[in-house]
């Protein structure tokens, strides 16, 4: 078995690449696939909490680079569903930690038992990018449709096209607000097309739930009724070669639908 | 009780589609659109600054323009990015300009290649170079001038015929530049 090595990125920090690499990472488990995620935000994890596995940790990345462990000893297995792993990084150290050697070295070894490893980069462009992206041949872009993080992205894209072993390469929106875009005053995901010249492979709405389910420790695709879940569903989905239509996620338009519905009602009363 | 609805319905309506033309998000598209060719480029503020001082020089040769309008932007569609050119012409030169401005070129270049090669000899020369050098400016600069002034009234003429039409030149380099 040769598996697929993806690097989720994004240059600016905040703007969901944790959050994406737990939930895409979770859906393509679910539905039955191998799956690990490698944190490589070595001194700064958070993969752990999203997927609620920080009491579970015992070893991490770093002990399997310096060889306190065995690789398979440091991976994590998630609480739900037994097809996906966790290799978290080291809270208390730095980013120098791991060599981008290693890190491939690292994801050579599981691409024979699993089909999907996703690697979830730092935020920067510096050594921990750099690292991060050493292994995968493909990756994702995540972004959302602020200045800042378009900005972060197109530098992001520019570097991974230098960079050969990345064969290719897709952006995922995120936190796009359908209300604000509506009113002109956040740029739409056409916009951001357009301007990054990137395949999309994702557009996800902005959604309180992602909240509440950080808080949990649980991947919003858990929750069936989540826009957000099922964005990331689909995102999954069209990683595995599907062909799957975006959502519409025209949330202002729906509010005019409301009224107009409202209006239906009044006229049959 | 409709109408109160109706006219609910066209305020919130309205509320969406107004104002698209100045729009933050316009704004922001724009914004971003021209600080990514620069970032694209490696273009930075000084080097720009370089190449319309140079590019102004060149084009003034040939035609007057308004060098406070001139226009030289970084444009993109894609992955293409275009050099875009606006120069607003005041109007064209005459022959007989060209060779002027032409001449004193050469000469002004010819002094820089004779003070180049002094360089080597010893301070005392040289200082005696660059004295005479001034000289040679000067009666230059004062030749320039009184050309100037020869010309004045039919500048004015022309002004008045061409500005009413705003001629303007538009310069297009489209080359493929491949994000680095």
């Amino acid at each position: 078995m040769t598996g697929r090595v993806i690097v989720i990125t994004s240059g600016k920090g905040g703007v969901g690449k944790t959050t994406t690499s737990a939930n895409i990472g979770t859906a393509l488990a679910k539905s039955g696939s191998k799956v690990v995620l490698i944190d490589t935000d070595i001194g700064l994890r958070n993969l752990d909490l999203l997927l609620g596995l920080e009491n579970r940790i015992v070893y991490t990345l770093v002990d399997v680079v310096e060889e306190r462990c065995k690789l398979k000893q440091a991976l994590v297995k998630d609480k739900k569903n037994p097809n996906l792993c966790l290799l978290a990084a080291a809270q208390t150290r730095d980013k120098t930690a791991v060599t981008a050697e290693q890190l491939k070295e690292i994801c050579e070894e599981l691409q024979e038992d699993y089909d999907f490893i996703l690697v979830d980069c730092p935020a920067g462009i510096e050594h921990g990018f750099q690292t991060a992206i050493s292994g995968a041949s493909e990756a994702i872009v995540v972004t959302t449709p602020e200045m800042s993080a378009v900005r972060d992205a197109d530098r992001i894209i520019g570097l991974l096209e230098a960079k050969e072993e990345i064969k290719s390469y897709k952006l995922l929106i995120n936190r796009v607000r359908p209300n604000l875009i509506k009113a002109n005053d956040m740029m739409s995901v056409d916009d951001v097309v357009d301007i990054l010249s990137c395949n999309l492979i994702g557009i996800i709405p902005e959604d309180t739930g992602i909240i509440t389910s950080t808080n949990r420790g649980e991947p919003i695709v858990n929750d069936e009724n989540s826009m957000a879940g099922k964005a990331y569903k689909n995102v999954a989905l069209r990683i595995q070669g599907e062909e799957v239509p975006f959502l519409d996620i025209d949330e202002p338009h729906g509010f005019i639908d409301k009224i107009k519905k409202f209006f239906g009602i009044k006229a049959k009363a | 009780m409709k109408d109160i609805f109706t006219n609910l319905y066209n305020k919130v309506i309205g509320f969406f589609q107004s104002d698209k033309g100045d729009s933050s998000k316009v704004i922001a598209s724009n914004r971003l659109k021209l600080v990514l060719m620069h970032d694209r480029t490696n273009l930075d503020t000084l080097t720009m600054q370089k190449m319309r001082e140079q590019l102004i020089k060149v084009i003034s040769r040939y035609i007057e323009i308004d060098q406070e309008a001139l226009d030289l932007n970084l444009e993109g569609e894609g992955d293409a990015i275009a050099l875009m050119l606006n120069i607003p012409v005041i109007r064209a030169r005459t022959l007989e300009e060209i060779e002027a401005i032409e001449k004193a070129e050469e000469e002004e270049l010819a002094q820089k290649a004779a003070k180049d090669s002094s360089e080597d000899e010893s301070d005392e020369e040289e200082a005696d170079d660059s004295e005479s050098e001034d000289n040679d400016e000067d009666a230059a600069e004062d030749s320039e001038e009184s050309e100037c002034e020869e010309e004045t009234p039919e500048v004015e003429n022309s002004d008045s015929e061409e500005n009413s039409d705003s001629e303007q030149a538009s310069v297009s380099g489209k080359q493929k530049a491949k994000k680095k």
